[in-house]
């Protein structure tokens, strides 16, 4: 193994990541702020498809990337209104999402392409560095910025506060709905840049493949904190490289290195528990006067 | 008798959620179908035309909702204990590959095979289960993850057991992967002649099998143990509050592992039709997403064994209502999809917001 394949790897890894990580990071400011997010999936299906929706219409896939974002944010935002104003179960407002992702995006597809299970090709990149998406490399000064915003600011203050103790931040005068929806829209946003980070050349029915739910167990793991859910996510995300990689040089069946990821996540959650634990009011709605 | 009336009404605002939620997808539909250029009078005529004309069109969507029914069952014992098993996909997926094992290699004679596949495909699922089950009970591990993790373990290890292993064809045949076909004895045989007996015409090509009577005996079997037994009570006074079912000295995590090993068995029989009545062999590519669609189901039908035959059928319907309007009109199938989803919320909303109504108007009436 020489060192330029090695270089390859450490490289191809951090791409192979940045879609989970992206994702897990819009997890935790979600959940930090008292929502459980499952539909993380879900926006990154439907925001994929805008992305290179917008891409190719506007000739440009930094204008891809904002649609994106608000697509996002859009979708988030259904989940706010039902989970944060109408206070329904926070799972089953994700799992509803999940659902609507799935006939919306093949719908939109339809609508768009004229084809129900992909895409035209996007020739509108991001620009390469060191021959990956140069977008993955956004996530180390992103995690940084994730950790300043939650720890460092008035905001993140507050947004944790809302997801630990609603009633006391409610009587403090922080407005609990407000801070709560933030943060789902947050998630949201963060869904479009992670998205960004898969495929941008073209959209087709599927593609998320299950990392909304490995970033769901990397909040878990990364203790519900945008560094260590980067860091859970690199964990994956490298699981997965392996796989890629090293698919065809190792005797095992390719069905079991599919597997590598998720049972290592089970793995890692059996094995981690009582050392990492969820904001207090995450997953519970807040009424004024229940508390 | 005025007192009578109004809790009435309370009760009628109370289960108005379903109702109220498909009037309201119906129409965002009609605005979608207007949208896309379409007349929406053609665009439900064709729904009609091909989901709800004939006794014929009827039976079909019969056929389809009984995968549907027992999809949303295995999730109703699990909701009810408080559960969120999210990997019935999973549990169908091994427990109908465990079923279709023991309908290959066991010889038996068709009284005994029959049932002998219906209990495997049960130990399948509930197998399957039982990893997520004790790692919520035991070490507090979020069952939503764990099953999604393991329904993705699943489908791989299906793959690999269908290609590997199990694999029934000859190496050189371009059939799609699968495993050898089950054996005469544990076909599933059909209704149809019976209920064309009694009056109900039903054609050859619709699949009325033994996975109806099935579903009929575990729906029954559901609704006893949940509602007649000290082991449902337990379930649902689990589901309400682990803590006060804690208090008053239930065992919860017992009941937890019981009811979430229950809900895989049931989701172990959402195959059936499939593998033992129409295609009779085993393949990954079963009918994907009949298990996520049982929790849409349950909610629905609010996690009731007897409310989810309306949405069951619903489900059934909105399938069907998916290829007329693919048929008939230029609207596309997916749009069904998007109908789905845009549904469960609508239901689910109002039901929140009609549940507090209904608490209000009975403080109110307490004083």
């Amino acid at each position: 193994m020489d060192i330029s394949f090695i270089g390859f790897f450490l490289v191809k890894g951090l791409e192979i990541s940045s879609p989970i990580a992206f994702s897990a990071m819009g997890g935790v400011f979600s959940e930090r702020g008292g929502v459980v997010n499952i539909a993380l999936e879900g926006i990154m299906t439907v925001t994929a498809l805008t992305l290179v929706w917008g891409a190719i219409t506007f000739q440009s896939i930094w204008v891809g990337l904002l649609i994106a974002v608000i697509t996002g944010m859009l979708m988030g935002l259904i989940h706010a209104v039902v989970t944060v104003t109408f206070k329904v179960d926070h799972v089953v407002s994700g799992v509803a999402i999940n659902v609507l992702a799935v006939g919306l995006s093949r719908f939109l597809c339809q609508s768009f392409f004229g084809a129900e299970t992909q895409s035209k090709i996007n020739p509108y990149l991001f620009p390469k560095l060191l021959g990956i998406n140069s977008l993955a490399f956004w996530l180390i000064p992103a995690a940084a910025l994730g950790w300043f915003i939650l720890y460092r600011t008035v905001f993140g203050l507050r947004l944790r506060s809302v997801g630990e103790n609603p009633e006391a931040a409610d009587t403090l005068g922080v407005n609990v709905t407000l801070m709560r929806y933030v943060g789902v829209l947050i998630s949201g946003a963060l869904c479009g840049i992670a998205s960004a980070t898969l495929f941008a050349d073209k959209w087709i029915t599927g593609m998320v493949a299950g990392r909304g739910f490995i970033a769901l167990a990397a909040v878990i793991f990364g203790r519900w904190d945008p560094v260590g859910a980067v860091l859970a996510s690199l964990l994956f995300g490298y699981a997965d490289t392996v796989r890629i990689v090293f698919a065809s040089k190792i005797p095992i069946p390719d069905q079991f290195i599919q597997m590598f990821p998720y049972v290592l996540a089970v793995v890692v959650l059996a094995g981690i528990v009582g050392k990492s634990r969820a904001p207090a009011w995450d997953g519970r709605n807040y009424e004024k006067g229940e508390g | 008798m005025a007192q009578h009336s109004r809790r009435f009404s309370i009760y009628v605002l109370e289960q108005s959620a379903p109702f109220i939620g498909f009037l309201a997808s119906m129409a965002v539909l009609t605005l979608i179908v207007m949208g896309l250029g379409e007349d929406p009078a053609k665009a439900f005529a064709g729904i009609y035309k091909f989901a709800l004309s004939d006794p014929a069109k009827l039976a079909a969507g019969l056929s389809i909702s009984i995968p549907y029914y027992l999809s949303g069952l295995s999730i109703v014992i699990a909701f009810r204990a408080g559960v969120f098993n999210i990997g019935n996909e999973g549990q169908y997926f091994i427990g109908g590959m465990v079923g279709a094992i023991a309908g290959v290699y066991f010889h038996l004679p068709p009284v005994i095979h029959i049932p002998v596949v219906i209990i495997f495909s049960m130990l399948g699922g509930a197998l399957w289960a039982l990893i997520p089950a004790v790692l919520k009970a035991v070490r507090g591990i979020h069952e939503v993850i764990t099953t999604i993790m393991f329904n993705n373990i699943a489908l791989a290890l299906v793959n690999f057991l269908v290609n590997g292993p199990l694999s029934g064809l000859q190496k050189g045949t371009s059939l799609e992967p699968q495993m050898k076909k089950i054996l005469p004895s544990a076909h599933f045989g059909k209704l149809n002649g019976f209920f064309r007996a009694i009056g109900w015409n039903v054609p050859d090509y619709v699949y009325l099998d033994y996975s109806l009577i099935v579903a009929i005996v575990m729906g029954l079997f559901v609704w006893f143990l949940l509602f007649r037994t000290r082991q449902g009570f337990e379930i649902r006074a689990v589901g309400t509050s682990t803590d006060v079912s804690r208090y008053a000295g239930i065992p919860v995590s017992k009941v937890q592992i019981g009811a979430f090993m229950l809900s895989g068995a049931i989701a172990g029989l959402i195959g059936l039709q499939e593998i033992f009545a129409i295609r009779g062999f085993y393949t990954y590519n079963l009918a994907s997403g009949l298990g996520f669609d049982g929790i849409a189901i349950s909610l629905i039908g609010k996690n009731s064994p007897v409310g989810i035959v309306f949405s069951s059928a619903l489900f059934a319907f909105l399938k069907q209502a998916g290829y007329g309007l693919q048929l008939y009109s230029k609207v596309p199938n997916s749009v069904t999809y998007a109908i789905q989803g845009i549904m469960i919320l609508f239901i689910v909303t109002i039901n929140e917001i009609l549940v507090r109504a209904a608490r209000n108007l009975r403080k109110k009436e307490v004083g």
